[in-house]
């Protein structure tokens, strides 16, 4: 199987297994799937059984459109003081 | 807070071990099952669907072999009812192979470590 | 114009003396909200290759930050507009806040153990013509005997491990693959007054089982711990 990893994991020789190898193993097993997380899935577990999944896209697009609401109102109170920076909402 | 100097901190973390080959030969195995991008969107809901709906039905399928190896063990099976139970069952692990496959889903992907409830069962 | 983020921090007193270089080498920039700041820098593109410039960046961004102060790490691959962000850290600033003051001091250690496993005989599916049901069922009670004992000394493996660690160990996370050689890896969140310490107990560990492969990285930004959301494992959790 063509793992799409490969472009990246340096086309060492088995034989030839370096500690630099090692290094960018261990350090995407420390960065992947771990930390915070703002948009993407939220996993529930029972006894370590990955149950649910939410995708947090949702939650995420809701708060905004709460922001974009109030902004619009106040813009609508105090025309001509908007900021125009940071209100683009993409996709 | 800031470091005390008794407690400097290595510029870089420090990867020791005596066995460096093995552990590369083990940590490899991680990257099969990467995606090349991260990215977020609609479509990783979707896929956490087919991880859900596969997990749970391979739970059970486990269940449904240590009950089917526990009725075989207690005595209680005639040789024609343990011949159609375990064809049933094989069917029904090659099935799942296949479904894992299509989506690109690993084991480890379904993480099935039952751990509490693994001794229950 | 979106952002990649990088982590989240006590406001840092005194800014680095040249500025950090990020993924795609936009420069990093901080950006203030409430007590917070967040680490980000500019991103072209919509989403991120897993590629090891791009991980050793992130980890490099995020790592430059721990000599002054303990970072909550963001996960990689985490892209948002600045109206996202803002947001998120609106909304979930009290329980960053608490994070963040939890992990203060604290940095992350990971142990991973191989262990000599006897050859696992798994049943093979692929000749089922030539298999019969019964043989399929004989099969599998031997692989569920051997699974129940192979998850037994994996758990008696972990114990033995946190004894010898004791309270030198503030939180953990441990992984435990029974089947596999690579048993247990577990990710362990030890003050850094502590470390030396630390690693005299998995030394003395080690010492005590030579026919165990250790593997000990460190020390890491908290990337294990630092995760605010919904954890209902304890709620929901069978015993």
């Amino acid at each position: 199987m063509n793992s799409p990893f490969e472009q990246v994991v340096l086309q060492s020789d088995i034989d030839e297994l370096e500690t630099s190898d090692l290094s960018l193993l261990e350090t995407l097993d420390h960065v992947l799937n771990r930390g915070l997380v703002i948009a993407g899935e939220i996993t529930i577990s029972v006894a370590d059984i990955d149950l649910i999944f939410l995708g947090l896209n949702v939650l995420v697009s809701s708060v905004e459109k709460a922001h974009e609401v109030l902004r619009e109102r106040e813009q609508g109170k105090n025309p001509g003081t908007s900021e125009t920076e940071g209100l683009q909402t993409e996709r | 807070m800031v470091q005390s100097p008794e407690n400097p901190l290595s510029a870089e973390p420090e990867i020791e071990t005596s066995h460096t080959e093995e552990f590369v030969e083990e940590l490899r195995h991680v990257t099969d099952t990467l995606p090349s991008r991260i990215n977020v969107d609609p479509q990783s809901v979707e896929q956490g669907l087919a991880k859900l709906v596969l997990t749970l039905i391979e739970f059970i399928r486990r269940l449904l072999e240590k009950q089917a190896v526990r009725r075989m063990e207690g005595g209680d099976l005639s040789p024609e009812q343990i011949e159609e139970l375990g064809l049933a069952l094989m069917r029904l692990e090659a099935k799942l192979q296949d479904l894992k496959t299509q989506f690109g889903l690993a084991d480890e992907d379904l993480n099935l470590d039952l751990g509490p409830i693994g001794r229950l069962i | 114009m979106r952002l990649y983020v990088y982590c989240v921090v006590n406001p840092i007193a005194s800014p680095p003396d040249k500025p950090l270089r990020g993924l795609g080498d936009k420069e990093v920039r901080s950006i203030r909200s409430g007590k917070l700041e967040v680490l980000v820098s500019a991103f072209v593109g919509d989403n991120v290759a897993i590629t090891e410039e791009n991980v050793v960046t992130h980890q490099r961004v995020i790592r430059s930050v721990l000599e002054f102060t303990t970072p909550l790490p963001f996960r990689f691959g985490t892209l948002v507009t600045e109206s996202q962000l803002s947001s998120y850290l609106e909304s979930r600033q009290v329980a960053l806040l608490e994070k963040l003051d939890a992990l203060q001091g604290c940095v992350e250690m990971s142990v991973k153990v191989i262990w000599p496993t006897p050859e696992i005989t798994a049943v093979n599916s692929d000749d089922q013509s030539q298999r019969s049901g019964t043989a399929f069922l004989a099969a599998k009670k031997e692989e569920i005997l051997g699974d129940a004992t192979l998850s037994q000394r994996a758990g008696d493996l972990s114990l033995w491990l946190s004894g010898h660690l004791g309270g030198l160990v503030r939180e953990e996370q441990v992984n435990l693959r029974p089947r596999d050689r690579l048993v247990l890896a577990a990710s362990h969140l030890v003050e850094r007054e502590q470390l030396s310490a630390y690693k005299l107990g998995l030394g003395a560990a080690r010492a005590e089982r030579p026919e165990l492969h250790f593997l000990v990285s460190g020390p890491w930004p908290p990337y294990s711990f630092a995760n605010i959301d919904l954890e209902f494992k304890s709620q929901f959790g069978v015993s």
